[in-house]
Formats: structure tokens, C-alpha cells, sequence
């Protein structure tokens, strides 16, 4: 059975009764009423019938057809009546009236009797006359043998009714009935209803709380108080008693609320503080790490102008040592401001197919002096494998590897060597030492910043700590996995495993930053704009030192000046920084435009700023950080000069 | 009513009893056609009559045309036979022995078909006391009701046809002349009828069981009320259907009748060899139809004037 609702369940509990009762009573009292109007029907043309015959008995003994005829007029005036015949006793005819009728079907009879033709709804009925018998006590009448004393039958009536009268009473009584019985259904349809409505309404309300109180709108409560009319509704205990648990449940979500509140608030304040104290650190670093490079980029610049006068042996060592320390300082620089890079993000991925050889040739110039120094042996395995890789990143992450490994081994050597693994898919590039090791609680923690084995007092010759992070950081954005195996007092092992690619034309020679061409520096001008004039004397001695003719200018207005007066530089080195709020790439512009020629340009920033990289790739120009590497000025230089762009490595 | 038939009854049956040790020769023997009311009233009285003329009861015999035809022997004893109706007189007349009949309660046409049947003749062993009247009585009394009246309408049937001569004789005498019909024996009445009642001051019945009986009377009545003419007839019964008077014997006068001639015959004289007409009669008169007809007439007087003029006790 199909499922029902409630309304319609209670509608049917209530209607079915009521329409059984009704159809039942009404089919019952019908049948009786028919079965009434039949009989009556029966007798009425029965008796019609023997009022006729005795009517017409007299008529017949006097053989009177006036008199008969006037008779069956008189017996067609009833409404039932079709057809009346009155015959003698030798079955003539005398008297008929009404139509439609065969006279000849007629049969002389002397019974009573009655034939029904249903198609024509016609009821026959014959009825014998005989003459009226009186009781004559009379010994005349019993001393004839001729007479049989036996009634006298004078005719027959034959009288024909219409069933049509009958049967329309029975259909206007059928049609009342069922008007009667459709009036009660409807009645009790309508009763059903009404009573059923006092029970679901309190129903379907009760869902409907329900229901709200589910979604969690617990107002719904109090929407029942406010309605004074449900008093005495069947449900008023159960709608009252929701009412209290709606309540019940509002005030505990409320307090759930409020306490969620106080601790998300709580916890909003704890991170604004941590978020505060992290930015309050940034800028304490960026402030430190800007003002650290000033003074280390011009006293790298004069140390190494200072390197170029001729210096007896003590002095050259000395300088030496200098250099040393600058350079370390430099080192550290550059760590802290790779880091910050990598923080930022800023360091974009380009990958692509390259030689593994010219790296290692690249790699083992570079290291072959700080080896040398420490007495270490340096060997890098020449290896013809090609990668798919960024080469510059690879690059950091093999300097900063190999670096790593020289500062700790005191004696041995260091080994770097690659193979083809996986079926020729892959290469692993390995970094051997021979060092100190690398305890095993401390292995996952290398690679943390400023985290120092063995180096609790800070010597920062020995660095920051930075190399491994940025190593780990690098091979992650690279997608290189980097794996480390190390025993104390043994060595140390770094496995970095890279996708290997089939060798292809030689592979650009573009990891040679500080590859030796020919100086074609001489005579170049070159406008110097830096507002510190520290570092401005610095950088101008350098250049100076290198043949170049510098012009130098304080900021914007001066460097127009000196256009205006004629000078038209080949390059133009800017500090972004400038005074009065100027900056380096506005003034780079400005001064190609009143030069109506795009002067190659680079700029110098002290600032590790994500967003001032960002805008010295949008306007086309090389950013270099301070403290600037005077033999990486002088590449750049080189190229800006040739009319090359800038270089990755320069970045 | 019921209680006087019960009474018979005992009475019957005492007369059966009585009868078994009854010594032979002065017994009455009654042979009565049926046990209707008018048996029985005739029966009683003339039982009555009997015991008072100093018959003893035990003498006296009671029994049905089935009995006495079961057993129709001499056995009986009887001294004289009473028999009262048509079916008990023809019965007796087929075998009653030497033993004189006295047939009661039958009108003359019965008797006289009785006789005929065994062609015998009246006589003094077989004789008949009439349920009719003399024509001449009836005229007598219609001229004594009905003083204007001068055509008498006359219907006949075939047992009535045997007066016609004599009516015809008589009412010219009386000063009636007649309006006849039904001598062809038609089976419908109502053309004669019609034509009887046309014309006919009085109209007259004569008994006739083809003419008049049960299921004739009414229609008749019906249509001599029509035409406005009274009917004289010959049975009380007629007169409470609706006929204006008749004149008749009631069945105790012809058990008083017979029982003076059984009580004449034991003494020894023998019973009349004619057949007696009834010798005391009444006259009843419908006086409804009688008012409807504007006439006044009393049937005690009538009774008394017709006695008179017969110079009857």
C-alpha cells in the first residue's frame, strides 16, 4: 500500500465507516423500498383490475358496450393503465380502449392471470367477470338437477399496465438514495475533516518545532508560549515539554558559543602577538641585513682596490687576511639573503636540460683554493651524465654541499662523484667527506637555520648555519630528493637524486661567471649614482682601479646635471635607495629618457625586499645586492657593456 | 344458532336410538334431503307436532337420503315416511315399498319430476305437500299491493313453463294482463328481461333455477330497480336481495302441515290423495325497496287480508 500521510490516514479511518454505513443503509432501505413500490404496484393494478371486472359485470349481463366503454374510459384515466378490453363470455370483444396494443393476441381465459412483457414494460392482466353470487337458502334453486350452483362467468377484462411510471419512481428513488448517501459522505467527509484537523494540526505543528528545532532554530520555543489559544489541544504536554528542551538546548548552545568566542579570541590575540613578534623580526633583520651591507660592500670594494697597489709581503698578507674576512662576511650576506629569498618565495624554477660536467669543472675552480688551504683533498669525478634541472640552483646546492663538507673535515679529503641509477632515469649526485660527523640525533636538525654542530660558541668563520637549510630548501623547490648519511667521527655522506636526460649540443657556457675574457672595461664610462658616500667613494675607487672613467652623482638631479653637460655614460650603476624618496628604477628611467637612449643600467639595493625584485624584473633591470662581489660587478659589467642581458646567476 | 343445531342434533340422535327397539308399524320415518336450517326448523316442528299428537319419540326416525339409501329395506318398520326436499321425495319414489309417502318442502315441479321419473302418479301412498302457492294466491296478493298494477311481466324458464296456461287463464280472470318472454330458451336473459320489464307494471317471478338463482338475482334485481318495476317473488330470500314482497311458506308451517297429515295417516285415514298446497303462507315485504318505489306495505297485513279473503282460519 502506498504510504499515506497522516491527514489522509485519519480522513480514511474516519470516512470509511461513515461511507460504508451510508452506501450499506441506503442499498438496504432502497431494495425495501423497491421491493415495497412492487408489491404496492401489484396490488394497486390487481385490484384495478377487479374493480374493473366487477364495474364491468353488469355491462356484460346487459351486453351494454356503452356502458363497458364507458367503463374502460373511466379505467384509462388512471396514469398506469395502456390499455383496457372487456369480452363477453364467447370471447367478443366488446369494449376497448387505450392504443398501441394487438387486440388479436388476446385469449380467452377464466383464471386470473398476468404476463409481464419486459421489453415493452407491459403488464397483462386478465381477470374473469362473474356475476356477484347470492346466497339464496332457497329449496327452489336445489330441486333443479339443472343447476350446478357453480358461479357464472359473464367475460373477461383484460387490462394492460405501463411499468414506466413505476420505473421512473424507482429511478427518482434510486437518484434520492444516492443523493442521500452522497450528502452523508460528504457530510461525513466534512465532519471527519474538521475533527481530524483538531488532531493533526497540533501534529503537524509539533513536526514543524520539531523540524526548526532540528535546524537549530531554537526561537521556535518561544513561538509556542506566545500562543495563548493552544490551551487544551490534545498535545499541549508534549508541545510544552519541546518547548522546554528547545529551551534547554538554546541556552546550552549559547554558552557553547560564547566559551568557543572566548577562546577563539584568545587564540586571535595569541597569533596576532606571534605574527607581530615574526614581522617585528623581519624587519629587525631586513633593517640589519640593509645596514650591514653598506658598510660591507664599500670595504669589499676597498680592499680589493687596496689589492691592486703594489705592497711589500707583510702588507700583501695582511690584505689578504682582509679579504678573508670579507669575503666570509660576504658569504654570510649572501646565506642570510638566500634564505630570504627562499622565505619569499621569489626564486623562480627553470628547468632544463644540461651538462653534469661543466658544472663540477665550475665547482672544483671555485673550491680548489679554500681546499688547498686547509690541506684538504678536493676531487671531483668528471662525469658525462646530463640533467633536467635548474643549473644555478644546482649550482648553489653543490657549493653550499661541498663548502659544508671542506669547513668540517680537518684532514682527509672531500669526494664529489655522480652515476646513473634506476635503469639510467635518474642520477645521484654524491658529496663524501671525510669529516666529523654528524651525531644521529642531530641529523634531522642540520638542516634547520643557524643550527651548528659542534659550533656552540658562534664562531662565525665557520657561518651562519644556513648552507644545509638552503641546500634542503633548494632541492625541495627543485623537487630533488636529498637524503643524508653521516656516522660520528667517520663521515658524512649527502645523496641528491635528480631526473636524468639523454646528452644533447654542448651545454651553454653560462656557469662561468668569473671566467677570464678579454677586459674590454677600458675607457667605458660609467655614471655612478649613490647617495651614501662612503660606499660611492668605495665603488668609484674600484671602477677607477678597473680603467673605467666614472662619473659620480649624489642622486637624480645631479646625474642630470651632468648629462646636461654633455656626459653621456655607456652604463649607469644606481642604488635603489635614494634621498628625497627617489628610488633606482624611477631614475634609471628618467635619465634614459632625457638621454632618448636605452643606457644599459644596473641597480645596487642593500634591500632584501621580495616586492623591489619583483619591480627590478618588471622594469628590465639587473639587481644586485649589496655587498656586491667586485669580480661579479665586473662580469656584469662586462656583459651590460657587450649588450648582453642580464644573467641568472646575477640574480 | 348454534346452540338450537346442537339440540337437533341430540334430538336426531335420540330418535335414532329410540327407533332400534321401537316395536314395528307405528313409526314415522323422516328422510330429510340435507340439514340446512330450513331441514331442520321443518324437522324440529314436525317432530314437535308428532310428540304432541302422542306420538312417542321413540317412533319417530330421523335420517339422511344416504342413510335411508344405504339401507333402503323395510327393516324400518315404518308406518308412514316423511319425506322432506326433491332428492329425499325422488329417492322415496324409487322404492318406498307399500309404506305411503308424505313428500314436504319441495315445490310442485320437483314432485312432479319425481313422479315422472318413476312414472307413478299421485296417489295415497305417495303424495306431496307443495312449497308453491296457487297462482291464484299470488295474483291476489299482487292485486291486494299493488291496486294499479295491471301488466304483469313474466319471465319463463323451462321448468316455470309448465304454468303458463294456467297464468295465462288466471290473470285474465284477476283482470292482468301478461308480458311474456323467455319461451325459446335463450341462454341470455337480459333481451328478455329488458323486454319483460318494458311495458309490465309488476314483474313477476316464477321459481325457475335456470332463470333465478344466486348468480342471476343480483343483475335482475339490478335491472327491475332500473326500470322501475317491483318484483313479486316466491322466496324470502329474494325480498332481502331486493325484490318489493313474496309470498311463501316458511318451513314450520310445513312441518305443522305435514305433521297434522302423518298423525291423520297413523290414526289410520289415509294421506290425501292429491297433493296439498301449503295452507298457511307469510308475505314479506322489503320496505326499503318498497320506500324507494313510494309504497307502503306491511306484510302482516297483507298475510291477514289474503287469509281472509280465503276464508282461512
Amino acid at each position: 500500500m502506498r504510504r499515506l500521510d497522516i491527514r489522509a490516514r485519519m480522513l480514511l479511518a474516519a470516512l470509511l465507516p461513515v461511507a460504508m454505513v451510508s452506501l450499506l443503509l441506503a442499498g438496504v432501505f432502497l431494495l425495501a423500498r423497491f421491493d415495497d413500490i412492487q408489491e404496492s404496484y401489484q396490488q394497486r393494478i390487481r385490484s384495478v383490475a377487479r374493480q374493473l371486472a366487477l364495474a364491468s359485470e353488469y355491462g356484460l349481463f346487459s351486453a351494454n358496450q356503452t356502458q363497458l366503454q364507458t367503463v374502460v374510459r373511466g379505467a384509462l384515466r388512471d396514469s398506469e393503465v395502456r390499455w383496457v378490453a372487456v369480452m363477453d363470455a364467447r370471447g367478443q370483444t366488446l369494449a376497448v380502449a387505450g392504443h398501441g396494443v394487438d387486440a388479436h393476441e388476446l385469449v380467452y381465459g377464466t383464471k386470473e392471470d398476468q404476463v409481464f412483457d419486459a421489453q415493452r414494460r407491459l403488464d397483462t392482466l386478465s381477470q374473469p367477470v362473474f356475476a356477484t353470487g347470492i346466497k339464496l337458502d332457497d329449496l327452489y334453486e336445489q330441486a333443479s338437477s339443472r343447476s350446478d350452483g357453480l358461479p357464472v362467468q359473464l367475460g373477461q377484462v383484460v387490462v394492460k399496465f405501463s411499468r414506466q411510471a413505476l420505473d421512473a419512481r424507482k429511478q427518482s428513488m434510486l437518484l434520492l438514495g444516492a443523493f442521500i448517501s452522497l450528502f452523508g459522505v460528504v457530510f461525513g467527509v466534512m465532519l471527519a475533516a474538521g475533527l481530524s484537523r483538531g488532531v493533526i494540526r497540533p501534529i503537524l505543528r509539533v513536526t514543524h518545532l520539531i523540524e526548526r528545532i532540528g535546524r537549530g532554530d531554537f526561537s521556535a520555543a518561544t513561538d509556542v508560549q506566545a500562543k495563548p489559544g493552544w490551551g487544551g489541544e490534545p498535545l499541549q504536554d508534549l508541545q510544552e515539554n519541546l518547548r522546554k528542551m528547545a529551551e534547554r538546548l538554546g541556552h546550552v548552545q549559547e554558552e557553547l558559543e560564547r566559551q568557543v568566542n572566548t577562546a577563539t579570541q584568545a587564540l586571535r590575540e595569541k597569533k596576532e602577538e606571534a605574527e607581530q613578534a615574526t614581522q617585528a623580526k623581519s624587519r629587525f633583520l631586513a633593517a640589519a641585513s640593509h645596514d650591514l651591507r653598506q658598510p660591507t660592500h664599500a670595504l669589499g670594494m676597498f680592499v680589493t682596490r687596496l689589492a691592486q697597489l703594489p705592497h711589500d709581503d707583510q702588507t700583501r698578507q695582511l690584505i689578504g687576511n682582509l679579504e678573508d674576512s670579507v669575503r666570509a662576511m660576504k658569504n654570510l650576506l649572501d646565506g642570510l639573503l638566500d634564505i630570504s629569498r627562499l622565505e619569499a618565495q621569489a626564486v623562480q624554477v627553470k628547468l632544463a636540460p644540461f651538462a653534469l660536467s661543466g658544472l663540477f669543472a665550475q665547482l672544483g675552480q671555485d673550491l680548489a683554493q679554500t681546499a688547498h688551504d686547509k690541506g684538504l683533498r678536493l676531487r671531483i669525478r668528471d662525469c658525462p651524465i646530463w640533467v633536467m634541472s635548474d643549473a644555478t640552483l644546482l649550482y648553489r646546492i653543490l657549493l653550499n654541499l661541498v663548502g659544508n663538507a671542506l669547513r668540517y673535515t680537518d684532514r682527509g679529503g672531500v669526494l664529489v662523484a655522480c652515476r646513473s641509477v634506476n635503469s639510467g632515469t635518474q642520477v645521484q649526485i654524491q658529496v663524501w667527506d671525510s669529516g666529523i660527523g654528524i651525531e644521529p640525533e642531530h641529523q634531522h636538525n642540520v638542516f634547520k637555520e643557524f643550527f651548528q654542530v659542534g659550533n656552540a660558541a658562534r664562531d662565525r668563520n665557520k657561518g651562519l648555519g644556513l648552507g644545509l637549510s638552503i641546500v634542503q630548501r633548494t632541492a625541495e623547490l627543485l623537487n630533488h630528493p636529498l637524503a643524508l648519511l653521516s656516522r660520528p667521527g667517520v663521515g658524512t655522506r649527502f645523496t641528491l637524486t635528480l631526473a636524468e636526460v639523454p646528452p644533447a649540443e654542448p651545454p651553454p657556457d653560462s656557469m662561468n661567471p668569473e671566467r677570464a675574457k678579454g677586459d674590454n672595461l677600458e675607457g667605458a664610462e660609467v655614471l655612478v649614482i649613490e647617495d651614501d658616500a662612503l660606499v660611492r667613494s668605495a665603488l668609484v675607487g674600484l671602477l677607477g682601479g678597473w680603467g673605467i672613467r666614472v662619473r659620480e652623482a649624489q642622486g637624480l638631479a645631479d646625474a642630470q646635471d651632468l648629462i646636461q653637460a654633455g656626459v653621456k655614460p655607456d652604463i649607469i650603476v644606481s642604488d635603489y635607495r635614494l634621498q628625497d624618496g627617489d628610488n633606482g628604477i624611477a631614475v634609471v628611467q628618467q635619465l634614459r629618457r632625457q638621454l632618448q637612449h636605452p643606457v644599459p643600467a644596473c641597480l645596487m639595493s642593500g634591500d632584501t625586499d621580495v616586492t623591489l625584485m619583483t619591480e627590478a624584473r618588471a622594469a628590465g633591470l639587473t639587481l644586485l645586492h649589496k655587498p656586491v662581489r667586485p669580480a661579479k660587478l665586473r662580469s656584469l659589467l662586462r656583459h651590460l657593456l657587450a649588450g648582453q642581458p642580464a644573467e641568472d646567476d646575477l640574480r | 344458532m348454534t346452540r338450537r343445531r346442537l339440540c337437533l342434533l341430540l334430538v336426531s340422535l335420540a330418535l335414532c336410538l329410540a327407533g332400534l327397539s321401537a316395536h314395528a308399524g307405528r313409526r314415522v320415518v323422516i328422510v330429510s334431503s340435507d340439514n340446512t336450517a330450513a331441514y331442520m326448523e321443518a324437522t324440529q316442528t314436525l317432530w314437535t307436532e308428532l310428540a304432541r299428537g302422542g306420538v312417542a319419540p321413540e317412533d319417530i326416525l330421523l335420517l339422511s337420503v344416504p342413510q335411508w339409501a344405504a339401507d333402503p329395506d323395510p327393516s324400518w318398520q315404518a308406518s308412514v315416511y316423511v319425506a322432506l326436499g326433491s332428492q329425499a321425495a325422488i329417492a322415496l319414489a324409487g322404492g318406498h315399498g307399500s309404506v305411503p309417502v308424505l313428500a314436504a318442502l319441495l315445490p310442485r315441479s320437483s314432485f312432479e319430476r319425481a313422479l315422472h321419473n318413476h312414472a307413478l302418479k299421485a296417489s295415497s301412498s305417495f303424495t306431496a305437500i307443495y312449497l308453491d302457492h296457487a297462482l291464484q294466491r299470488q295474483l291476489a296478493l299482487i292485486r291486494l299491493a299493488l291496486p294499479q298494477a295491471k301488466t304483469l311481466g313474466v319471465l319463463w324458464g323451462p321448468d316455470s313453463m309448465l304454468k303458463a296456461p294456467a297464468l295465462r287463464a288466471q290473470a285474465a280472470s284477476a283482470g292482468f294482463s301478461l308480458n311474456e318472454a323467455g319461451l325459446d330458451g335463450k341462454p341470455n336473459l337480459f333481451p328478455d328481461l329488458q323486454q319483460v320489464l318494458n311495458g309490465s307494471d309488476v314483474f313477476f317471478a316464477l321459481a325457475d333455477p335456470q332463470v333465478f338463482n344466486s348468480n342471476t338475482i343480483q343483475n335482475i334485481l339490478l335491472t327491475t330497480f332500473r326500470a322501475q318495476v317491483p318484483m313479486v317473488a316466491f322466496s324470502p330470500a329474494y325480498v332481502r336481495a331486493g325484490a318489493l314482497m313474496s309470498l311463501h311458506t316458511t318451513p314450520e308451517q310445513v312441518g305443522r302441515q305435514a305433521a297434522a297429515l302423518v298423525q291423520a295417516a297413523l290414526r289410520g285415514k289415509p294421506l290425501p290423495a292429491q297433493p296439498q298446497e301449503a295452507n298457511d303462507f307469510e308475505v314479506s315485504v322489503n320496505t326499503h325497496v318498497a320506500k324507494a318505489l313510494n309504497l307502503t306495505l306491511d306484510g302482516k297485513v297483507l298475510r291477514l287480508d289474503l287469509r281472509q279473503m280465503e276464508r282461512l282460519p
